[in-house]
């Protein structure tokens, strides 16, 4: 209700409707006022202050300021009076010139408080703003194909809009390609790999009418079109698989999301809900794991962990990268010019930019349990033998359970009763640390209780870590209390504005009590030289670039955690787990002490003394960090748990009553209890527990996804600057496009965002969607500006064409394989793509589409294309990333040598460019070389270079070479035998046609070249057949078929499509 | 103007005129010949040399880079005033509204420096004991000691020095340089990165060219193995095969070219040739056994001595050595930009010990360059920069409340760095920081004005030397900058 309100008080554009009987008349009352006093610097001609008042819209803008010139209904609260009236005596307006009379200004502030009733409609030509008129913020109704004169040309809707421009020209189109251009052409825009041998020859031949369409369906069905189409997308989303900045982390689950996205293309899932699921997958009603997988969209930006960051500063970073990513791909603008400014050139406001940045502004990052639907069927399948298996099982151990329990159960449990009677081992708080330190540098208070309390600011996050020296040996537990505090929030015990902590993960490290402390202890002691050791010691590790050492310590292993209280989905054993999203937390039950205890797995200490270090992360973020503690550690036999013993607290009430007065229930109760601990009995079912030990584990995938973490305020960064806050906003989306966002009940959310960008209205995301379509087929959109639909970008060269494949889009209800299989049926598609010199001045980059174009391939697809040719590619589909084969000097590049670049095995050497990790701040050299992009903020176009590095990668390095002596070995293999034939099939294999006349002598005769070099240099052969065992002759042979392949692997037009 | 754009529309150039010129091997230029190829004016090669807007003063820059951002306090800013109030607590005011990567303000105190400067040159600039051998070539320098910049953690603050804003995807100086005046260089990249010790906070991203094309990124030259990534053959293809391999794809793509009248195509042969020439020009461009034994010595290319700490180990002293030698080779061979990187200056603890280290491994070899250029006759011509990507505390670092103070920790807001050469006016110091080190106070040059002046001495315009990006020209001085007319000659 609240944020209700707010949103009310800051909608400026509809003034409030049931003020209509508002006696003052807007027109005739108050404009003439701004117009006499207000008009000389902000209206049409000037915006003092970034800011105009002669028409409403403009009010929607506001200033540089970013607040709200008024507020409806409130003239105390509405700068504009507080100008006019001279309230500030620095900020008087007007500042030169004629002030506003008294009966002026209460005529304004009666306006004011009457709901400021403003007819945007008598605005007429005032409002006028020839940017809102832009082309790309409205869309018509579906242009119909216009008239050719040409008939017989056209094959789709698509064709005529061509045509009838290329008449309007007086250029003929350029005839269809040839079966061979048109096959490799196919292969490459919809698989990204090629067609073999065979399927060239089967094409060529097959003279049926529907030949083409059945290569077209053969390449939509394959599972490499999402790997092709997906990469696309790859692009728009940054992937990438680390951090970024200096430290570069790696993303281990990255891929996830990259899968999910391959399948999303294969499955054709459609544009609309493709775009729901990544952007608000979370927030969909009953949310799949594969829905809450998509939302990996937007953990592609980058994170800075550098020591010393501020991590509002980065998240911040992030959530600005997130609106501006969503602005590019979806709007095609550039909203992210309106982070410092209203935008230069679009009508897009600050207000509105920080409105859309509201949406993001509420996340948090988690990585999700996620198996793929492979794993989990995997998982099901085992798990369902694994309880045939236990069934089997327990049939036999069954009847000697029983047995046991008859025998001889009664009389166990007897004896451990009076074992236990008089052996209670009480809890034992531990002295005073050695050491103590925060990460946050805030202080650490020792209590005379042996409690230790936390002062000085709250922050964020913290991980505490205690060092303390005891003479305590044979630990089976410690425990940790939770403690009241009067100077903490709520009494605490946590440092939330609720009293509420989180403690993400508990460690324990033992070593022997230092040698110096002992002697302290002992009363020997130097304390001046120790204090100066440590001291040096404790910088060194204090310093960014130093992990710890090589410590002596070992890591104390604790199990079965018990509390005496845990939140839900907090419970106590997860701070046990290294995730700092999760861990012990106490919600429901904050301003009481809580205690939780954890069990060593053997016993801990040393008799000459025990060094013990506690490491408390509380990373949960948000100041859930932890306020007041005490830790206590026992040496009471196993199973140690919370209830001041060994026992559960039930138990050891129960046996303090006697035998004789316990209730029925009781006796059960403690008969159970003990059950789980009787020895004999756990002998008995050791094959049924050794069963339950293998029993089959969930995968452990994990994806990286976004959720909501609780509205937050968003206010706009005046000039950008986070730290700088400005007016409060609500979200909202952009006033130039279609209707408003809106919500009948609270605040819209990412989900109605989402569906706001795929609604039928939207006059821009439709044609920014198909646009980049037919870029990916034609190399060129037709507005080539891809990232820029706005006033700055290039307007489209076939306007009506783009709205008509726009409406064809929707029409086909955003299925992303029908829009391809239209456009590569169209007979603009097939055309030849010989330059065509006759053209050149006229259309010197074939805007007109009087033939096909013809660019160079894309990183990942050079390296597909190679490893197809070759034959050494494996197809297999998804999966975490790999890593080709890289000099080592290439990874040092990274920061410190924190980069690990361990190459991968088997067939993942050859997997597709795709599948290539990608660590930002040292990509794979080949990628970089061939124009990908950095992954470090949206690419809707690639740059396609053409450079001497290029040339001696294709040319040497070994990942290429492998394909070119592949290559010769496949055409060995199931080539032909003779040597032109062999040739024919090489240029096959890797150009996908046949050698002209010309080529064919000019190789051959290069070929029979290569045979005598090789037969002369044998050494030579050995090393680039890499099969010494084979006969001279052969080695020759594949000696020569390698740099033969290497040749057409090399040429112009094996990496171009044509 | 936008060199790319400008340079497509007015391409109408001689396909020998630009670097394809090197096509060199006869076979191919008879076979265009024949083929009536060179009548075709099409080709477009992004690195032809370009002319900038007016007439420049340098041709080249070396650009010594600095990564972790070196102590100006120790090395090139003395303040008698810090020494006398070590141990101070600095004045609350200050501290307000001031971040911090790791220093406690509550309890942090000012820390002088324990270095000795001297008067050097006719000049008299200062400079501190670490640095004996830049002393003697003090009156070609102009120090500016009052450099300023926002970024205040190193990848940011390293892309701001290397690119002019503190985010990713900008092109780096070097790429903006080629782009706006190709390359002057037959056989070499007209960019080339050399490398010492362990890698920067920035990576690669340091030299790359943004969204410019990959032909104007830094190509690294690497210290051991193949100069370039992939500059030798496969094992088993002789120089005489590989040659012969390349004519038989020039061949093969002329008779495509013949067919399908792609432009690109040429660009493809001619790019096939220049890779050809690298592969001699750049092992004969690593092989210093032509250099004399006195300028190897006066580099100190032989040194043994290691870097200490996390400077970088054993033979990272002869490493620099041997790239700043290197850098003096690659500009007499016409490549327009070379990056010096080492990257170990983030002195947060053991300043002094480790500072000693670095400077002794960059002071002996960047006074041998300087003198080397200018005997050369090359120093005109070519620009010289020292910088980091900013400069350190005049307080001591306390993190954690930590007492005891051995570093100092990062600071944006007054620090140094030099140029000399290519049209700068040496032997004078540019601005000054206050009494204590602070601020910036004097005549302050942000990272974006120094990066204008730059882009003057080799005859541009920074407002006029964009490329259309996002809806956006770009361009190396973001929204700011200005020339600083003291640093011109």
């Amino acid at each position: 209700m609240k944020t209700l309100a707010v949103s009310t008080l800051f909608l400026l554009v509809a003034p409030a409707q049931s003020q209509e009987s508002a006696p003052i008349d807007f027109a005739r009352q108050v404009r003439p006022l701004f117009q006499k006093h207000c008009y000389k610097c902000h209206s049409s001609k000037e915006q003092k202050g970034g800011f105009r008042i002669d028409a409403h819209r403009f009010i929607e803008f506001g200033g540089s300021s970013g607040k709200p010139i008024y507020v409806a209904g409130k003239s105390p609260e509405s700068r504009l009076f507080k100008f006019i009236s001279g309230a500030d005596p620095e900020k008087v307006m007007p500042p030169k010139g004629d002030r506003l009379t008294a009966a002026e200004i209460a005529l304004v502030k009666a306006w004011l408080d009457h709901g400021a009733v403003w007819p945007a409609e008598a605005d007429g030509e005032l409002a006028k703003d020839p940017r809102f008129d832009h082309w790309a913020f409205h869309l018509g109704a579906q242009p119909k194909p216009p008239a050719t004169m040409h008939k017989g040309w056209s094959r789709k809707p698509i064709d005529p809009f061509i045509l009838a421009r290329l008449e309007k020209e007086g250029v003929k189109p350029s005839p269809e390609a040839d079966r061979f251009t048109l096959l490799r052409r196919l292969s490459l825009d919809i698989t990204g790999l090629l067609p073999s041998p065979e399927e060239v020859d089967a094409f060529a031949n097959d003279k049926s009418s529907d030949a083409y369409s059945k290569v077209v369906d053969r390449l939509l069905r394959s599972p490499h079109f999402g790997e092709r189409w997906g990469r696309h997308w790859l692009d728009l989303a940054r992937y990438a698989d680390s951090d970024g900045y200096e430290k570069d982390r790696p993303r281990p689950n990255a891929w996830r999301w990259r899968d999910w996205v391959i399948k999303a293309f294969n499955d054709d899932l459609p544009f609309d809900q493709f775009t729901i699921q990544q952007l608000a997958g979370d927030l969909l009603p009953n949310a799949t794991i594969e829905n809450r997988v998509a939302t990996g969209f937007h953990r592609n930006t980058l994170t800075n962990r550098e020591g010393g960051i501020d991590p509002e500063e980065d998240r911040v970073k992030q959530t600005v990268d997130r609106t501006n990513t969503t602005g590019t791909v979806w709007l095609g603008l550039t909203i992210g010019c309106a982070q410092c400014h209203s935008h230069k050139y679009d009508p897009i406001s600050r207000r509105e930019y920080y409105r859309f940045y509201s949406f993001f502004n509420s996340l948090s990052q988690t990585d999700i349990p996620a198996p793929t639907p492979a794993q989990q069927a995997e998982y099901d399948r085992a798990k369902k033998a694994y309880e045939t298996k236990r069934a089997e099982i327990a049939a036999k151990v069954t009847p000697l359970i029983k047995k046991y329990e008859m025998e001889k159960l009664a009389a166990a449990q007897a004896s451990w009763e009076k074992k236990m009677a008089n052996k209670i081992v009480d809890w034992r708080v531990l002295e005073e640390a050695t050491k103590t330190s925060t990460t946050s540098g805030v202080k650490i208070k020792f209590m005379k209780d042996g409690s230790y309390l936390l002062t000085g600011a709250s922050p964020d996050r913290d991980t505490y870590t205690i060092t303390i020296d005891t003479e305590l040996a044979g630990i089976t537990g410690f425990r940790i209390e939770a403690l009241t505090d009067k100077t903490l929030p709520k009494k605490g015990p946590g440092r939330s504005g609720n009293g509420n902590f989180v403690l993400s993960n508990l460690s324990v490290t033992v070593q022997p009590m230092p040698d110096k402390i002992r002697k302290e202890r002992e009363g020997l002691k130097n304390p001046a030289a120790a204090a100066e050791d440590e001291t040096e010691q404790e910088l060194d590790l204090a310093d960014e670039e130093l992990e710890t050492g090589n410590s002596p310590a070992r890591k104390v292993k604790l199990q079965n955690a018990s509390a005496d209280f845990s939140q839900r989905n907090f419970q106590v054993e997860k701070a046990l787990s290294s995730s700092d999203k999760e861990g012990w937390a106490i919600a429901g039950q904050m301003g009481k002490p809580h205690t939780a205890v954890f069990e060593t797995a053997e016993d801990i200490g040393f008799k000459k003394g025990t060094r013990l270090t506690f490491k408390l992360v509380c990373n949960y973020g948000g100041q859930h960090t932890l306020g007041r503690f005490r830790i206590s550690a026992i040496s009471a036999p196993r199973p140690v748990r919370y209830g001041k013993a060994k026992l559960p607290p039930n138990i050891a009430n129960l046996l303090k009553v006697l035998d004789a007065k316990r209730t029925d229930a009781q006796k059960a109760e403690l008969a159970k209890y003990y059950r789980s601990i009787d020895s004999g009995l756990n002998k008995i079912r050791r094959p049924l527990s050794a069963h339950e030990k293998i029993a089959p584990k969930a995968s452990g995938t994990k994806a990286q996804a976004l959720a909501e973490s609780g509205y937050r305020q968003t206010r706009i960064h005046i000039r950008g600057d986070f730290l700088n806050k400005g007016a409060k906003v609500d979200r909202g989306t952009f006033g130039v496009l279609h209707k408003r966002l809106e919500k009948k009940e609270g605040m819209p959310n990412r989900l109605d965002l989402a569906r706001w960008l795929v609604d039928a209205k939207n006059p821009i995301t439709p044609r920014v969607a198909a646009n980049r379509i037919w870029q990916h087929l034609f190399g060129v959109g037709f507005v080539k500006t891809t990232d820029d639909f706005g006033l700055r970008g290039e307007r489209p060269t076939h306007p009506q064409l783009l709205d008509w494949l726009a409406h064809e889009y929707l029409n086909l209800k955003w299925s992303r394989k029908e829009m391809i299989r239209l456009i590569v049926h169209s007979a603009a598609y097939r055309q030849q793509s010989r330059t065509r010199p006759e053209l050149l001045e006229r259309d010197p980059n074939n805007r007109l589409l009087a033939r096909q174009n013809r660019f160079r391939l894309e990183a990942e697809t050079v390296r597909d294309v190679s490893l197809a040719a070759s034959g050494l590619l494996a197809p297999r589909v998804g999966g975490p990333s790999i890593r080709p084969p890289m000099p080592g000097d290439i990874a040092k590049l990274g920061y410190a040598n924190s980069v690990r670049w361990a190459e991968s095995k088997g067939e993942d050497r050859y997997r597709r460019g795709l599948y290539i990790f990608f660590q930002r701040t040292v990509p794979y050299p080949m990628l970089i070389a061939f124009d990908s992009p950095d992954s470090n903020v949206t690419c809707t176009r690639r740059e396609r270079s053409n450079t001497p590095i290029q040339a001696l990668t294709l040319l040497n390095d070994i990942a290429f070479f492998e394909c070119a002596r592949g290559l010769a070995n496949r055409i060995v293999k199931d080539g032909p035998k003779e040597k032109v034939e062999r040739i024919r099939y090489a240029f096959k294999a890797s150009i996908s046609r046949e050698p002209t006349k010309e080529e064919l002598q000019d190789f051959t005769s290069w070929f029979e070249f290569a045979e005598k070099e090789y037969a002369k240099d044998t050494a030579a052969a050995v090393k680039l057949s890499g099969q010494p065992k084979l006969p001279v002759e052969e080695q020759v042979q594949l000696a020569a078929l390698t740099v033969a392949s290497r040749v057409l692997l090399n040429l112009d037009q094996f990496i171009t499509r044509e | 103007m936008d060199p790319i754009q400008e340079h497509i529309t007015r391409t109408r150039r001689n396909f020998l005129a630009t670097t394809a010129n090197g096509l060199g091997l006869l076979a191919v230029s008879d076979l265009f010949n024949q083929e009536g190829l060179l009548a075709n004016e099409s080709l477009v090669n992004p690195l032809a040399p370009k002319k900038p807007h007016f007439a420049p003063k340098a041709k080249n820059c070396i650009f010594i880079f600095m990564a972790g951002a070196p102590s100006q306090i120790d090395l090139f800013d003395p303040k008698p005033k810090l020494n006398e109030l070590n141990g101070k607590a600095l004045p609350k005011e200050m501290l307000k509204d001031v971040r911090f990567a790791f220093i406690k303000k509550e309890t942090v105190k000012l820390m002088g420096s324990k270095r000795v400067f001297t008067k050097h040159g006719q000049c008299g600039m200062e400079f501190s004991d670490l640095l004996p051998h830049l002393g003697t070539v003090a009156d070609d320098i102009c120090l500016i000691r009052s450099m300023h910049t926002e970024a205040f953690n190193h990848h940011p603050g390293q892309l701001m020095m290397n690119t002019g804003v503190a985010r990713f995807g900008l092109p780096s100086v070097g790429s903006w340089l080629n782009y706006g005046l190709g390359s002057e260089s037959r056989n070499l990249p007209g960019y080339v990165v050399l490398h010492a010790g362990r890698g920067s906070s920035g990576g690669a991203s340091n030299w790359s060219s943004g969204f410019l094309p990959s032909t104007y990124a830094g190509v690294l030259f690497r210290t051991k193995g193949d100069a370039v990534l992939n500059l030798s053959n496969p094992q088993g293809i002789s120089p005489h095969m590989q040659r012969h391999s390349l004519d038989l794809m020039s061949k093969l793509n002329a008779r495509r070219f013949e067919q399908i009248r792609d432009p690109e195509i040429n660009s493809r042969i001619a790019s096939y040739e220049l890779a050809y020439r690298m592969q001699s020009a750049a092992p004969e461009l690593m092989d210093l056994k032509n250099e004399s034994k006195a300028t190897l010595e006066e580099y100190g290319v032989h040194r043994t001595e290691g870097v200490t700490g996390r400077g970088g180990g054993s033979g990272v002293m002869a490493d620099y050595s041997r790239n700043c030698l290197l850098a003096r080779r690659l500009v007499e061979r016409g490549v327009r930009f070379v990056n010096l990187m080492h990257a170990s200056w983030d002195h947060h603890s053991n300043l002094d010990r480790e500072l000693a280290s670095n400077a002794k491994m960059c002071d002996q070899p960047i006074a041998a360059l300087i003198n080397d250029l200018k005997r050369r006759g090359l120093f005109e011509e070519t620009l010289v920069v020292w910088a980091g990507e900013f400069g350190r505390t005049p307080l001591g670092e306390n993190r954690g409340g930590n007492p005891k103070t051995t570093g100092r920790d990062h600071h944006p807001y007054g620090f140094s760095i030099w140029m000399a050469g290519g049209g700068v006016k040496g032997g004078q110091v540019i601005g000054a920081t206050d009494e204590v080190g602070w601020h910036a106070t004097e005549d302050r040059v942000h990272v974006n004005d120094f990066h204008a002046t730059l882009l003057h001495l080799f005859g541009f315009n920074h407002l006029k030397l964009t490329h259309r990006f996002n809806g956006r020209d770009f361009r190396l001085t973001d929204v700011a900058g200005e020339v600083n007319p003291r640093i011109l000659a």
